[in-house]
């Protein structure tokens, strides 16, 4: 499809010919997308879904290879799009867009808008899915800077992203004041599951909410996981041990069952008394655990 | 009696039988602690129901009803020869104020109210949950839930995305919980007349399934708009990506769009291809590959398909899973959705496989009558099955590894429908081969403080 008869196609009255233009964007040159990025904050939404669908289609069409022709095009083309001479939905949409293909150089280009109110949370989306050390490197930048309630957002990125570079940043984290913090600090930790070079030190309890101290429970229940995986049984052992003298049957029962993956004499010392538990979920858990034990 | 006082009672019993070297679930008769003609507090199931807008009022239990004998329904399986065990819906949560008083006047009593599915959760007197929020809700609520020590019913979909349905099993084992989710047709006697039959040989070897379904909605142009009062819509749209509000995308039409529900793929495939994974005993790995095509909508604010043919190959042993809609239905019963499993000697249908119940052809019907060799499990009904898991700790019909892959066929469906390329999967690690834009499309970063 040429040029003019695909921009044509796109802005037509007729929603079967607006899709069957879309469809084959794949095929039309990148250079078309700052045209694109303006039919789609267009006020007809039928010429907007076209161009949205467009630009996502000529997306598609580089997305399977990083090394195919147009890429690079393509990927420059949507950060284009994120300036002001574009509409919100527009720079939005690009972002999501570029998050599908862009690599580490496109970085920079995605980075500087982290701090726009309407657009942060978008940002940081794009970099969570940008592989690679510079997008990791940018959110860490980027949280130096932030402002303290989207600190947290940024937190979770890197614990999404199992950024290890960002463990001392995350103990960092762990010890700050402001809870919403430490407690992200916490999960983004405990996800990254990397050994730090001093022992961690999650959060006090004291001043916690209740659903901040379920939080902070289950972030060591999973750093321990980690580290059971890694081979570091005693740090995972030293965990379990702690969540086994808690009062409520679920971390019990995770404790257990942590416990039992590690499959030592002294797990199965831990495991005896919990066969005769009062609670029943923590007897039934243990029983099974034991047997899983003794079959292996 | 007050929650407090209940509380006190239980744990007064609970250490004195501790106290004594026996556990009180054990021996302690129901009649012992209930009162007169009413369950013992240690028998009843305290409820916590999360989305309770169309179908999560299903899932309700009438104060009315708390000692009575019930029939469990049929809409979940079974064969309706159960009566529901006593249970309590006993704490309720929705975004959506005005429905949230709508189902507290259906359940009667006096059950505790919250519009933030967190406080809920928090509840130490709610022992598991009914989860029927929107689909992109699924993952993050019941994660939630295992962390706060709650057994769950989840609808189905299990997921949106493979991260989010991998990160759920992990939740599940790493608390020991159990997890039903609800594609239910595993738990209705005809998929179980179905099973059998096939797994007697009586078709010989099936290589292929095909299953139909009636193609989506196109949708229309509906302005976005306020959110009216009472609806907490930046909680409802939770952990997906931010959209306005507009009527046709929340509620009920939510699953029009790829984000949220995902279509029809999403919502009916994950009752027909779970019977058909069931059947085929492919729960685990799954397929090896995916070539999906179709059409979403030419206009309008929807984006998932209005038709889509996706074929699923399997290795080892070899068959192949198609999805259409809409497909070739069935030709020998009449159903809107469901599956033909062909064999080397014949063919039976499955339909549906949802609330609105399943059947088979009569002849697989007939040979479950004269033979007694039911080879596989037999629900006896899904909530009744979770019921039961709850007692036992054993893993449901529908558990979370068994339901994740069910959702992968959904998802990864939809991932080619999306690309309209055609994929190679690696079901043991989780990935596409050979296609990195597919491979972003398997996870999704949260929203604000929503994160797996």
């Amino acid at each position: 499809m040429d040029t003019q008869t695909f921009l044509t196609s796109i802005q037509s009255s007729d929603a079967d010919k607006r899709f069957a233009a879309w469809r084959e964007a794949g095929s039309v040159s990148p250079s078309l997308i700052p045209q694109l990025g303006k039919l789609a904050g267009s006020a007809d939404p039928g010429q907007s879904k076209a161009a949205i669908e467009a630009l996502t289609t000529m997306t598609h069409s580089v997305g399977k290879d990083p090394k195919s022709a147009n890429r690079a095009a393509v990927t420059q083309g949507l950060l284009d799009l994120n300036s002001a001479a574009f509409a919100l939905p527009v720079r939005i949409h690009a972002l999501r867009l570029t998050s599908n293909i862009a690599g580490e150089d496109a970085v920079p280009a995605v980075a500087k808008e982290i701090g726009n109110p309407d657009l942060g949370e978008e940002v940081v989306y794009c970099l969570e899915r940008i592989p690679g050390n510079a997008s990791i490197q940018a959110l860490m930048n980027a949280y130096k800077d932030a402002a303290e309630d989207f600190k947290p957002r940024i937190l979770a990125a890197l614990g999404h992203r199992r950024a290890a570079a960002a463990v001392a940043l995350c103990t960092d984290a762990m010890r700050s004041a402001n809870k919403e913090i430490a407690i992200a600090g916490a999960k983004a930790f405990a996800r990254i599951g990397s050994k730090p070079a001093a022992p961690p030190s999650f959060p006090p309890e004291a001043g916690l909410s209740d659903w901040q101290k379920m939080e902070r429970m289950d972030s060591m229940l999973r750093y321990a996981e980690a580290q059971a995986k890694a081979g570091n049984a005693a740090d995972a052992m030293a965990i379990y041990k702690v969540a086994l003298e808690q009062a409520q049957e679920h971390v019990q029962c995770a404790a257990i069952i942590g416990i039992g993956k590690l499959a030592t004499a002294e797990a199965a010392g831990l495991l005896l008394p919990k066969l005769k538990s009062p609670i029943r979920n923590v007897r039934i858990t243990a029983q099974k655990t034991w047997k899983g034990i003794a079959s292996a | 009696m007050s929650a407090s006082t209940k509380r006190n009672r239980r744990n007064f019993l609970k250490k004195t039988a501790a106290a004594g070297g026996v556990f009180l679930f054990d021996i302690v008769p129901a009649r012992v602690v209930g009162q007169q003609g009413q369950p013992a507090p240690s028998d009843t199931i305290n409820f916590g129901h999360i989305g309770i807008g169309g179908r999560g009022r299903g899932f309700l239990r009438p104060e009315a009803n708390l000692g009575k004998q019930v029939p469990a329904s049929t809409n979940l399986g079974g064969d309706g020869s159960r009566m529901l065990r006593p249970a309590r819906s006993m704490a309720l949560c929705d975004v959506d104020s005005g429905r949230l008083d709508q189902a507290a006047s259906l359940v009667g009593g006096r059950p505790k109210l919250y519009k933030d599915f967190r406080r809920l959760l928090e509840d130490k007197d709610v022992d598991a949950v009914y989860i029927a929020s929107p689909d992109h809700w699924h993952a993050l609520q019941t994660i939630l839930a295992c962390q706060a020590g709650k057994d769950v019913y989840v609808e189905k979909p299990a997921c949106n995305t493979i991260e989010e349905g991998r990160a759920m099993v992990a939740a599940t084992e790493r608390y020991g919980r159990v997890v039903q989710v609800g594609s239910q047709g595993r738990s209705q006697t005809a998929a179980w007349h179905a099973n059998n039959y096939i797994k007697a040989g009586r078709l010989g070897r099936v290589r292929k399934v095909t299953c139909w379904h009636y193609a989506s909605p196109d949708g229309d142009w509906t302005p976005d708009a306020e959110p009216p009062p009472g609806l907490d819509y930046d909680m409802w749209v939770g952990p997906a990506r931010w959209l306005p509000y507009n009527v046709k995308h929340t509620h009920g039409a939510f699953r029009w769009l790829i984000d949220f529900g995902g279509g029809q793929i999403r919502d009916r495939g994950a009752h027909v291809m779970s019977i058909a994974n069931w059947i085929m005993d492919s729960d685990n790995p799954g397929p090896v590959s995916i070539k999906a095509t179709g059409e979403p909508p030419h206009d309008g604010m929807y984006n998932s398909a209005v038709t889509m043919e996706v074929t699923y190959e399997f290795k080892n042993p070899d068959w192949t899973l198609v999805w259409a809609q809409p497909g070739i239905p069935s030709a020998t019963l009449d159903a809107r959705y469901g599956a033909v499993y062909w064999g080397d000697s014949g063919n039976i249908s499955v339909t549906l496989g949802d609330g609105a119940g399943t059947s088979t052809d009569q002849k697989a019907r007939d040979f479950a009558a004269q033979c007694d060799c039911g080879k596989a499990f037999r629900s006896p009904g899904h909530s009744e099955n979770f019921e039961d898991c709850i007692r036992s700790r054993e893993k449901p019909i529908m558990h979370m590894e068994a339901a994740h892959r069910v959702a992968s066929l959904c998802v990864i469906g939809n991932v080619g429908f999306q690309l309209q390329r055609p994929l190679e999967w690696d079901a043991v690690n989780e990935r596409f081969r050979n296609d990195e834009e597919a491979n972003r499309l398997l996870s999704r970063p949260g929203r604000g403080p929503w994160h797996l």
